[in-house]
C-alpha cells in the first residue's frame, strides 16, 4: 500500500499553484489529503505531480461579511466546527461538519477538497446546495465562480472543474430560516447510506421557500419536486410525509453493499421528514 | 499487592505498561540491517488459468534483488500441509504461488524482493501476467451442483469432504432415528446463514526471515500463535532439519486464530533470504489481510427439529454447508466438524444427525477463526430453539429449561461424540434472566409494541468445549499435532521464578496468567515471576497453541512442574532444617516443619540457595531447583453460559438499539477476573461485528467487494453495548485447579442472541432474521416482505 512514484510541489501563493497545474499533465491538489492520499496508498490514483497548496498561507480562513460565509480552500474542517461564523450565519454547515468522519478526519480535512473530490455519500456537496453556496474556481486564464450544484451535479467522484483549476473558496449565503440535517450511517462517522440537508423559510400564511438536497446515491440531488411539494403549504405533517414521499422518489438511488436502491428510497423517505420537522420547527422560531 | 493467594485477583496485565506506552516490539518493529523488502503481486480475479508470466522488465528494475514465480522456486520447497485430515477429505495444501491458475482474489501470483516496499510495489505493476478467464463460483451451493465450475481439478468436483455425524456418541452408542422425525406431533424446519467474516487483528500478518548462511541457520521472526508446529512445518516445507530454524515471536496485535495458520509469504520471504543471503521482510498492508487471510464462519445450515408438543425435543439433524473458499488450509474443514458436533449444544438430544459438506468456491481459504465452528453450532441450536418455542407457543426460556442437560448428568454424552465434562445450565440459564429482569420485560413488551417500540429479547444459552485437547483423541480425530502444553519452570538461586512456556500471548494476558499461577502455587510475589515465550530456542514444543482456549492447560503444566519443584525443595529442606521429609510441607514461599510449635522453616530462595551450592544435596538429587512438565488433558473442557441480549428494531430503518447485555459464564474458577472480563467483552463484541457489521462480499466473478474498512465494517466501541457479567463457577473435575478455556467463549452466543431478539421483536410481522449479519437493509427487506 506504497502510492506510485511522483513530483512534488508546495507553492506559496495561488498563482504558483495554478502556474504549477497549467504547466504539468495530470496534476492534482493536495489540501487534507483525507480521500487524495489513501486512494493513492492504494494505487487507485496515481497523479504524475501533487501540488500541495498547504503552504499558502492566505488560503485558510473563515469570514463572514456582507451576508456571506466566506472559507479558504485550506481552512479546515475542525475550524468550520468550532468557528462563531459558521455557527452564526450557516448553522445548517456547522451541525452537517459534526457528522463528517471522524475528529482526526476533521482535523486535516476541508471542505474544498471535500467538494472537489466529490464523494456522493459525503455530506458537503448536498449541504452546500441545500445552501445555494458557490465556488470561486482559479486557473492560469483567470477566475470564475460556480454553483456547487452546477460543479457537482451529474458527476461522481469528479467535477465541472477543469485539469488546471482549483478551488480557492466556498460562498455560503447566511442562512434564513431553519434548517435540518438527517443522516443514516451504519457507523458513527462513517459515510451514510443516506443524508438529507433542508433549509426551510415561514412566512405567516406557511412554507414560504424551501431548498432540500439529498446524498447517497451516485449524485448528490436538488429535490426540488419535495421542494414544490413544500412551498406554500402549512408545514404540517401532511405536507412533510407529501414532501418526503416526492423526495424518495425522485432521488436517485443506487444499490451498493450496504443498501439497496429501494432501501435507500425508504431511508430518504424517513430522513426527509426528519429534516422538515426540524427545519420547520427552526423555522417557526425565526 | 500483597498477597500469594494469586488465583482469583483482579492482578492488572504485566503487559500493559509496554504496550499501552508504545514500547511493544511488533515484527514491523524489527529492522535487521541490510533488511530487504518483500511485496506480493496477488491475483486480481476469482478464477483465471495463469497462460503466462513475464518478469523480465521488473527482475531489470532499480533497486530489486529478486523476482520470485513459480519457475522460481526451489523444486525442494513443498505445499504447507493440510493438519487436520479427516478421512475422505480431499488432498490440498498451502502453495507459495499459485501454481497453473489462480482460484482467489489475493491468490499470491509473484513475489518481488527490492531495497524498499515502495521500489517492490513498483516492480509489482510491470509484472506482465496473462490470465485465462474461467467461470467462477461463489456460492456454497452452486459449487455443488452439477456442471458448476471445478476449482481444484485433481479433486473431480468442489466437494472438499461431505463428513456425516450419524448420531453416535462417544461411548459407540447410536440413538438416531429418522421415523421420529416423520411421526412426531410437531416439526419445526429452518434455514440459516451465517456471512463470510473473521478476526480482523490491529497489526496485520507480516514475518522476517534472516539466512545464517555459515551457521545454516533461518531465523524467522513471525506473528504465528503456534510457534513450535510453525517451526516444524516450515523446516519441512523447506527442506531444512528442524534445528536449522528458529521462531522468535515478538508482540503480537491479536490473532484471534488467523494467525495460527500457515501461509504462503511464510515461504516466500524464507526462499528470499535463502537465496539472497539477507534478512527479507513482508508487512502485509490491510488490503492484504482482508483479501488474504483466512475467512472464516461462512455456512448455510438446515435443520430439523422433531419435538413433543409439550415441548420436548425428540431430535435434531440437518446439513452444514460450509463455503470453504479455493482450497483447504491448515485446519482442512475443521471449524464445519465443530459446528456439527456443536449443534446439540446443552440439551438432551440424542437422536441426531448432521450431513457436514464443505465447498470449495473462488473466495478466500476458510479456516481457522475463534471460536473454530462453535459459534456456528451454537447460531443453528439457538434459532431453532426459539423457532420451536414460537410453533409450539411456548416462551423461549421455557422450551430451554425443558430440555437442558441437568447437572447431575455429567459426563454428558453428547450425541456427535463430545463429551461434556460439567456444568450447572439450568443455573446459567436462571442467572440471567434473573439479570435481565425477564419477567417484567415480558411484561413490558406489549405495551411498548402499543407506543410503536419493538422490543426484542434474546436468549442464547451455549457450551464452549475448550481446552483442546488429548493428544490420542486429536489422533482419532486424524488432527496431526499433539494436545499438550509443556512448561518449564526455574527457581533461580535468589528464589524467584521464571516459566518457560510455548504458548504465544496474542493480547489476552498469557504472561499475566500464568505468572499468577506460579506465583500462587509458589507461593511468592507475582513480580519475582518472569515469564519467557515467543523463542523456540528456549521454551518448550507446543503442538497446539490456540491460546484463546489454552490457559488452563498450559497452567497445569506450570502447576505439576512446581508441584515437582516442591517435593525437591522438601526433600533440600529435610536436609537443611535436620528434620524428615514426611514431617515438612511448602506454603508461602517456604518449607516448615509440620505442626510444630516454635516455627522453623527455610524459605525458597534458602532452599534454592542449596541448590544451586550442591554443597549437601539429597543423595540421588540433581544440583537446580527446576522441572519440566508436559501436561496431556484427560478430556476437554466445557465452559458453558448464557446470554441475554435486550433491543429495540426501528422498522422504518432497521436500525438497532441495544438496551441491555447479560452475559452469565461459566469457565470454572477464574485465575483473573478482570482478564476472564477483558477477553469476554471482546469476544462479544467480535461476535456483534458478525452478526450485524462485518462480511467479506463478493460478486458473480470472485471480485472482492470489500478490501478496505470503509466496506468491511468493524464494531467500534459506539456499537458495542454495556455488558453485565456475571458467573457461575463449576469446576472442571478432571483439570488441576478445575479451571476451563475461556478466551472463545463470548464469541459462541451473541449470534443467535441477537437473531432470536430481532425475531422477537418483529414476532407481530413473523419476520424471523435467519441470516446474519442483520444489517439495516437486509432486515429493512425482510420487514417490507413480512407487511407486502
Amino acid at each position: 500500500m506504497k502510492p506510485a512514484a511522483f513530483e512534488y510541489h508546495a507553492p506559496e501563493s495561488v498563482d504558483d499553484a495554478v502556474g504549477l497545474l497549467s504547466s504539468h499533465e495530470d496534476a492534482k491538489v493536495l489540501a487534507g489529503g483525507q480521500s487524495l492520499v489513501p486512494m493513492m496508498s492504494f494505487r487507485l490514483a496515481r497523479p504524475a505531480t501533487i501540488v500541495d497548496i498547504n503552504g499558502i498561507s492566505d488560503l485558510d480562513y473563515i469570514q463572514c461579511s456582507d451576508g456571506v460565509v466566506q472559507i479558504g480552500a485550506t481552512a479546515r474542517q475542525s475550524a468550520l466546527e468550532e468557528s462563531c461564523e459558521v455557527a452564526a450565519c450557516a448553522p445548517l454547515l456547522a451541525e452537517a461538519t459534526g457528522h463528517v468522519g471522524h475528529r482526526a478526519i476533521r482535523n486535516r480535512g476541508t471542505l474544498a477538497g471535500s467538494l472537489a473530490h466529490n464523494d456522493p455519500a459525503s455530506e458537503y456537496p448536498a449541504v452546500l446546495m441545500a445552501l445555494g453556496a458557490s465556488v470561486t474556481a482559479v486557473s492560469s486564464g483567470g477566475s470564475r465562480v460556480l454553483s456547487v450544484e452546477d460543479l457537482v451535479s451529474g458527476h461522481f467522484l469528479s467535477t465541472a472543474l477543469g485539469p488546471d483549476e482549483m478551488i480557492t473558496e466556498v460562498s455560503v449565503p447566511a442562512q434564513s430560516g431553519g434548517h435540518g440535517f438527517a443522516e443514516f450511517a451504519r457507523r458513527h462517522g462513517d459515510f451514510a447510506v443516506a443524508g438529507v440537508a433542508a433549509v426551510v423559510n415561514m412566512n405567516g400564511s406557511g412554507v414560504a421557500s424551501a431548498s432540500i438536497a439529498a446524498f447517497g446515491g451516485t449524485s448528490p440531488a436538488r429535490l426540488d419536486e419535495a421542494e414544490s411539494a413544500l412551498v406554500g403549504s402549512d408545514g404540517g405533517s401532511d405536507a412533510v410525509a407529501e414532501a418526503a414521499a416526492r423526495a424518495a422518489s425522485q432521488f436517485p438511488a443506487t444499490d451498493d453493499i450496504h443498501g439497496s436502491a429501494d432501501y435507500r428510497r425508504a431511508l430518504i423517505d424517513v430522513l426527509t421528514r426528519q429534516a422538515l420537522q426540524q427545519a420547520i420547527a427552526g423555522a417557526q422560531e425565526v | 499487592m500483597t498477597t500469594t493467594e494469586w488465583i482469583g485477583a483482579r492482578a492488572p496485565r504485566r503487559e500493559d505498561p509496554a504496550l499501552i506506552r508504545g514500547r511493544g516490539r511488533y515484527v514491523a518493529d524489527i529492522n535487521l540491517p541490510g533488511t530487504l523488502h518483500m511485496a506480493i503481486l496477488r491475483s486480481p480475479m476469482g478464477h483465471a488459468s495463469i497462460n503466462s508470466i513475464d518478469a523480465s522488465e521488473a527482475r531489470a528494475m532499480d533497486g530489486v534483488h529478486m523476482v520470485i514465480t513459480p519457475d522460481d522456486i526451489p523444486d525442494h520447497v513443498t505445499q504447507f500441509p493440510v493438519i487436520w485430515r479427516l478421512p475422505g477429505q480431499k488432498d490440498s495444501g498451502t502453495p507459495a504461488l499459485a501454481e497453473g491458475k489462480v482460484r482467489y482474489v489475493g491468490e499470491p501470483v509473484a513475489a518481488v524482493v527490492a531495497e524498499s516496499r515502495y521500489v517492490a510495489e513498483d516492480a509489482l505493476d510491470a509484472i506482465d501476467v496473462d490470465y485465462e478467464p474461467l467461470d467462477a463460483v461463489t456460492d456454497a451451493e452452486a459449487a455443488l451442483e452439477e456442471g458448476a465450475p471445478v476449482i481444484n481439478e485433481d479433486w473431480g468436483d468442489n466437494v472438499a469432504i461431505h463428513h456425516v455425524f450419524a448420531g453416535y456418541n462417544a461411548l459407540g452408542e447410536c440413538h438416531y432415528d429418522a421415523e421420529t422425525f416423520d411421526n412426531a406431533e410437531v416439526t419445526v424446519r429452518g434455514r440459516l446463514k451465517i456471512g463470510r467474516h473473521s478476526g480482523i487483528p490491529l497489526e496485520t500478518r507480516g514475518i522476517v526471515a534472516d539466512w545464517d548462511e555459515v551457521h545454516g541457520r533461518l531465523t524467522v521472526h513471525s506473528e504465528s500463535q503456534v510457534a513450535s508446529l510453525f517451526r516444524t512445518e516450515l523446516a519441512a516445507s523447506l527442506g531444512l532439519p528442524e534445528t536449522a530454524v528458529r521462531v522468535l515471536t515478538p508482540n503480537m496485535g491479536g490473532g484471534f486464530g488467523n494467525k495460527w495458520d500457515r501461509y504462503p509469504e511464510d515461504l516466500l520471504v524464507s526462499i528470499a533470504s535463502m537465496e539472497l543471503g539477507k534478512p527479507v521482510k513482508w508487512i502485509g498492508d490491510r488490503r492484504e489481510g482482508l483479501m488474504a487471510t483466512v475467512h472464516g464462519r461462512a455456512q448455510v445450515q438446515e435443520w430439523e427439529m422433531a419435538l413433543q408438543s409439550d415441548g420436548t425435543i425428540l431430535g435434531l439433524r440437518g446439513k452444514v454447508i460450509n463455503d470453504l473458499g479455493a482450497h483447504l488450509h491448515s485446519v482442512g474443514i475443521g471449524p464445519a466438524w465443530v459446528t456439527g458436533a456443536a449443534a446439540p449444544n446443552q440439551y438432551k438430544i440424542a437422536n441426531y444427525y448432521c450431513d457436514v459438506i464443505a465447498a470449495a468456491t473462488n473466495k478466500a481459504p476458510s479456516s481457522t477463526f475463534r471460536g473454530f465452528g462453535g459459534p456456528e453450532g451454537i447460531f443453528g441450536a439457538e434459532r431453532m430453539m426459539d423457532k420451536a418455542a414460537k410453533q409450539l407457543g411456548m416462551d423461549p426460556a421455557e422450551i430451554r429449561r425443558k430440555n437442558m442437560i441437568q447437572p447431575d448428568q455429567f459426563p454428558w454424552f453428547n450425541a456427535a461424540g463430545a463429551v461434556y465434562d460439567s456444568g450447572n445450565f439450568p443455573e446459567c440459564l436462571e442467572k440471567a434472566l434473573e439479570a435481565a429482569d425477564y419477567d417484567r420485560l415480558r411484561a413490558e413488551q406489549a405495551e411498548l409494541r402499543e407506543q410503536g417500540i419493538f422490543r426484542g429479547i434474546g436468549i442464547s444459552s451455549y457450551i464452549h468445549v475448550s481446552g483442546f485437547g488429548p493428544s490420542p483423541i486429536l489422533g482419532y480425530l486424524s488432527y496431526y499435532t499433539g494436545g499438550y502444553e509443556g512448561s518449564t519452570v526455574k527457581v533461580d538461586p535468589n528464589g524467584k521464578a521464571t516459566v518457560y512456556t510455548g504458548m504465544i500471548p496474542m493480547g489476552q494476558g498469557t504472561e499475566t496468567t500464568l505468572a499468577q499461577v506460579a506465583a500462587h502455587h509458589l507461593g511468592i510475589d507475582m513480580d519475582d515471576v518472569r515469564v519467557v515465550w515467543g523463542d523456540t530456542d528456549q521454551t518448550p514444543y507446543t503442538g497446539f497453541g490456540s491460546a484463546g482456549s489454552r490457559s488452563n492447560v498450559a497452567a497445569v503444566a506450570v502447576i505439576r512442574a512446581i508441584e515437582e519443584i516442591k517435593a525437591k525443595a522438601i526433600r533440600i529442606g529435610a536436609g537443611m532444617l535436620e528434620a524428615d521429609a514426611d514431617d515438612l510441607e511448602y506454603a508461602e514461599g517456604a518449607v516448615s516443619v509440620k505442626g510444630a510449635e516454635e516455627m522453623r522453616s527455610v524459605t525458597l530462595a534458602q532452599v534454592a540457595q542449596q541448590a544451586y551450592w550442591a554443597h549437601a544435596l539429597p543423595e540421588g538429587d540433581q544440583p537446580f531447583l527446576e522441572a519440566t512438565y508436559v501436561y496431556d488433558p484427560p478430556n476437554f473442557t466445557t465452559a458453558s453460559g448464557c446470554h441475554v441480549v435486550v433491543l429495540d428494531v426501528d422498522t422504518k430503518t432497521g436500525k438497532i438499539t441495544f438496551q441491555n447485555y447479560v452475559i452469565v459464564d461459566d469457565c470454572g474458577p477464574v485465575i483473573n477476573p478482570l482478564l476472564v472480563e477483558g477477553q469476554i467483552h471482546g469476544g462479544v463484541a467480535q461476535a456483534l461485528g458478525g452478526a450485524l457489521l462485518e462480511e467479506f462480499v463478493y460478486d458473480e466473478e470472485g471480485q472482492l467487494l470489500t478490501t478496505s474498512f470503509m466496506d468491511y465494517l468493524l464494531p467500534s466501541f459506539t456499537d458495542v453495548p454495556d455488558m453485565e457479567i456475571h458467573h457461575v463457577v463449576t469446576p472442571s473435575p478432571h483439570t488441576d485447579g478445575g479451571f476451563k478455556g475461556m478466551g472463545e467463549a463470548g464469541t459462541f452466543p451473541p449470534g443467535a442472541a441477537v437473531a432470536n431478539a430481532v425475531t422477537d421483536a418483529l414476532s407481530h410481522l413473523g419476520v424471523e432474521a435467519d441470516e446474519l449479519p442483520i444489517t439495516p437493509s437486509r432486515l429493512w427487506g425482510l420487514i417490507q416482505e413480512a407487511t407486502g
